[in-house]
């Protein structure tokens, strides 16, 4: 009720150069804050845990929170590629644990290619995605609320609701968290390179292109040739495979996998590290190398909480007021457009 | 002289940063007087209306309004003042009905609703400028123009207890109607007189020549003529505007070579409830253009022949060859370019710097398979920044910081950046641009023909299609009423072609 329909109060249209260079201050302005932001954040965060109690910066603080980082960063990384088209990927999560799940399942009797066959798998359930939502023109949110909900279901299935433990094999995917680099897992450091791969991808490729076109303006994309559907189902199966990386890392690091527990709670941690790396929940802008940032800062909040002296149930509170401040502070208001 | 000074600026001026966008203007207006306003962007009109909406302030001057010497600080103020706003681009809430878009006094308060008195109101406001509508229908139900005369009478309601002379300003208020529409306006405009003053905007000065009382050119935010309409000629003001240089001469016909096959050939065109057995076929060099109201289907019919729209029946062949499952990507690789008339929202991707936009479609040598080559897209758009020359010359900038002209000059260079243009499809690619704008648009569209491309043109008037076009295709109702080819007949007048419309 603050804007009231007078006149000239909703309608401040620049027209005329003057008005322009005006509004190309405000922009490099929101540029730059959202570039700056995520890394400002993560040495925020640092620094509060270093004053509240140095300890937990140590050797074995690096490590819990750059493995509890790693399946998180994947996800944001993953769905900051949805982001970046205009769309949501609310299934993310649910591909890991499903993938977590066929994984410790196929290892034993497969070995090696059973990673192979489970990142092919829920490459082409995230494709699915993207090409349910292109071509039966639903809204991303619902579609992937829906398959969420199916891809639980079939979680729950797959395991019988136990625990499902890598009873041969295990080493194969388990080297890939004990090998250690300064302190953190060979996860995260993945986690990374598939940053500066989708870095590149967006600044240098065509494809990169499209998609940010696509999500700062479907329409004109369309209109301009842009290859929308296709772009669309590479994006969800890029937030597909990046999921069952995810999925890879809780394996790796718990040899095991269950429909309830290492990573069954991803979903709201991942948009969390997304939106806290810069990814504008409106489309058409995102910098993979600050997600890593928005990763890191998210799997360093159960450490500050510990710091702080709060219960592990703060978490989720944490989070959540993470996302509300970051959205508020970073959100360029002039865009009027709407999640999809 | 007994008639009331409604407005008073004495040296207004206002600086953004370094830049000065509005240098001492002085200026009056008297009660009943309808001022045109005509500038190129840039030249300094929208930075004054802004301080006469109160959205700017101005850093020296004085303003009287109705001989009160005021000073705005919100447009609310403005408001209280009398003066009333109508905008190009309309700001109507088009789910709410015309009574609820024109109850501005509740509009910020929660509470209950008192319908009778609001729809009475709404009636009353309606009365005042003599048009009959109902104040319960919802915006979104009107028509475009019908919606402009809300607007009007939005601003003009603004207080009905006010004592001074409102101040209508409407700006640039034809710029998406069309001709019979433009009419009902320029009537409504002519009853506004009798109780109010107004400023009208318009980069249109045959309208400007209709129905204003005086014209104020603006250059470089300065007032540079200041005349009565009689006493100037449209050619005055031209050269007022731009500052020396002339509108460009009419162009030559007959570009086309004889005998060549059609670049694009339309037989028998139809979808239901939108277009009917449309024909036609345009050739190497030459311009088609497509005349009729907003009701016409011509705008669907140019979506559908570069695929973005379905047709349910008819062809297309494109080079002599026929296509089939037609849309957007196999249109594009045919050689056709679309430049649709919502810009802003379909022309261009606002928030993308001017060098990604330019290289949306072709790539050209900036791409290496799927590889993007930077530096190479960054030539290319510095190549098209300094043919068109588009202002600020600097490619990095996302292009909704340019202004309207510049803006178009990029979206233009983005299908010109293709290595060869069949046919380039145009619908209203002049809408909203200043003179200097407009033809280095005009320019390339006729360069683009030159180089073998044929052009279908919806252009915003019937001079400039009587202007520009090699044929004239009438439409009227989704279908074609009328066809004349110019290279024949030169008799042809906009009356004819009005008549042909409706």
């Amino acid at each position: 009720m603050t804007q009231a329909p007078g006149p000239v109060a909703g309608k401040t249209e620049p027209s005329g150069l003057f008005a322009a260079a005006d509004v190309t201050r405000k922009i490099r302005r929101a540029i730059s804050w959202s570039a700056l932001a995520p890394p400002l954040v993560f040495i925020a965060m640092l620094l509060a845990v270093s004053v509240l109690n140095s300890n937990y910066l140590g050797p074995l603080g690096i490590s819990i929170a750059t493995a509890t980082a790693a399946p998180i960063l994947f996800l944001a990384l993953g769905q900051s590629m949805v982001l970046n088209i205009g769309s949501i990927d609310l299934s993310n999560a649910a591909i890991a644990l499903l993938g977590a799940l066929l994984l410790a399942l196929a290892l034993p009797p497969m070995g090696f290619g059973a990673m192979i066959v489970v990142l092919i798998a829920v490459t082409v359930i995230g494709a699915i995605n993207g090409a349910v939502i292109g071509y039966a023109q639903v809204p991303s949110f619902a579609l992937t609320l829906g398959t969420l909900a199916i891809l639980q279901t079939a979680a729950l299935v797959v395991s019988g609701a136990d625990t499902i433990y890598v009873t041969e094999n295990r080493e194969i995917v388990s080297t890939l968290f004990e090998t250690q680099i300064f302190n953190a897992p060979l996860t995260f450091w993945i986690g990374i390179v598939m940053a500066a791969i989708f870095w590149a991808v967006l600044r240098y490729t065509v494809l990169g292109q499209n998609m940010t076109a696509m999500g700062k303006n479907e329409l004109a994309a369309t209109l301009s040739a842009v290859p929308t559907s296709r772009v669309r189902i590479i994006a969800y199966a890029l937030s597909g495979f990046m999921g069952g990386l995810a999925g890879l890392s809780i394996v790796a690091q718990s040899g095991s996998a269950s429909a309830s527990g290492l990573g069954s709670d991803l979903l709201l941690p991942g948009i969390a590290a997304a939106l806290i790396g810069g990814t504008s929940i409106s489309g058409g802008q995102t910098n993979p190398l600050n997600v890593v940032f928005g990763g890191l800062t998210v799997g360093f909040v159960p450490i500050a909480i510990q710091a702080m002296g709060l219960g592990a149930q703060a978490q989720s509170l944490v989070y959540g007021i993470f996302i509300i401040l970051v959205v508020a502070l970073t959100t360029v208001r002039s865009r009027e457009t709407v999640i999809k | 002289m007994a008639t009331p000074t409604v407005l008073k600026f004495t040296n207004i001026s206002r600086t953004f940063g370094s830049v000065s966008a509005v240098k001492s203007i002085s200026l009056e207006i008297k009660r009943g007087e309808v001022i045109g306003l005509v500038g190129e962007n840039g030249a300094g009109k929208s930075t004054l209306l802004k301080i006469l909406a109160g959205v700017v302030q101005p850093d020296e001057g004085q303003m009287e309004i109705n001989g009160v010497q005021m000073k705005f600080s919100s447009p609310n103020d403005s408001v209280k003042a009398g003066i009333g706003v109508v905008h190009q681009e309309q700001s109507l809430f088009t789910n709410l009905t015309v009574a609820e878009n024109l109850d501005q006094r509740n509009s910020g308060r929660i509470g209950y609703k008192n319908w009778a008195r609001l729809n009475s109101q709404a009636t009353a406001a309606l009365k005042k400028i003599g048009i009959d509508l109902d104040p319960k229908s919802k915006i979104s139900d009107l028509s475009f123009v019908d919606r402009q005369m809300v607007e009007i009478a939005r601003a003009v309601s603004i207080d009905p207890d006010m004592k001074g002379t409102p101040l209508i300003i409407l700006d640039e208020p034809t710029a998406v109607l069309e001709q019979n529409e433009t009419a009902v306006l320029e009537h409504e405009i002519k009853k506004l007189k009798e109780f109010a003053s107004v400023i009208f905007v318009s980069h249109r000065l045959d309208e400007i020549m209709r129905i204003c009382d005086r014209v104020i050119v603006m250059r470089s935010g300065k007032i540079v003529s200041d005349k009565k309409t009689g006493e100037v000629t449209k050619q005055d003001l031209f050269r007022d505007m731009a500052g020396g240089v002339s509108q460009t001469a009419h162009v030559d016909r007959n570009r086309s070579p004889a005998g060549a096959k059609p670049a694009i050939e339309v037989k028998g065109l139809t979808r239901k409830g939108k277009f009917k057995n449309i024909s036609f076929a345009a050739r190497p060099g030459e311009i088609i253009a497509f005349v009729g109201s907003n009701a016409s289907g011509r705008e669907a019919v140019a979506r559908a022949v570069f695929g973005a729209e379905e047709y349910d029946s008819g062809s297309i062949e494109v080079k002599g060859k026929a296509v089939s499952h037609w849309n957007i990507r196999k249109a594009v690789k045919a050689g056709l370019a679309y430049i649709p008339s919502e810009r802003k929202v379909e022309g261009m991707i606002a928030g993308m710097s001017a060098t990604r936009n330019v290289a949306l479609v072709h790539q050209g040598d900036g791409a290496t398979g799927p590889f993007l080559r930077l530096r190479r897209l960054a030539t290319a758009a510095q190549t098209w920044f300094d043919r068109l020359d588009v202002r600020p010359n600097l490619i990095a900038l996302p292009l909704i910081s340019f202004s309207g002209g510049n803006q178009q000059k990029v979206v233009l260079a983005k299908w010109l950046n293709s290595p060869h243009i069949n046919v380039l499809l145009l619908d209203h690619p002049l809408r909203g641009l200043d003179v200097g704008a407009a033809q280095t648009v005009d320019a390339q569209i006729t360069k683009a023909c030159e180089a073998g491309a044929a052009v279908v043109l919806i252009p915003d008037t019937i001079e400039e299609a009587l202007e520009m076009a090699d044929e004239i295709i009438v439409m009227r109702d989704g279908e074609i009423s009328a066809r004349h080819d110019l290279r024949v007949k030169h008799s042809l007048t906009l009356q004819d072609i009005v008549a042909e419309m409706v």
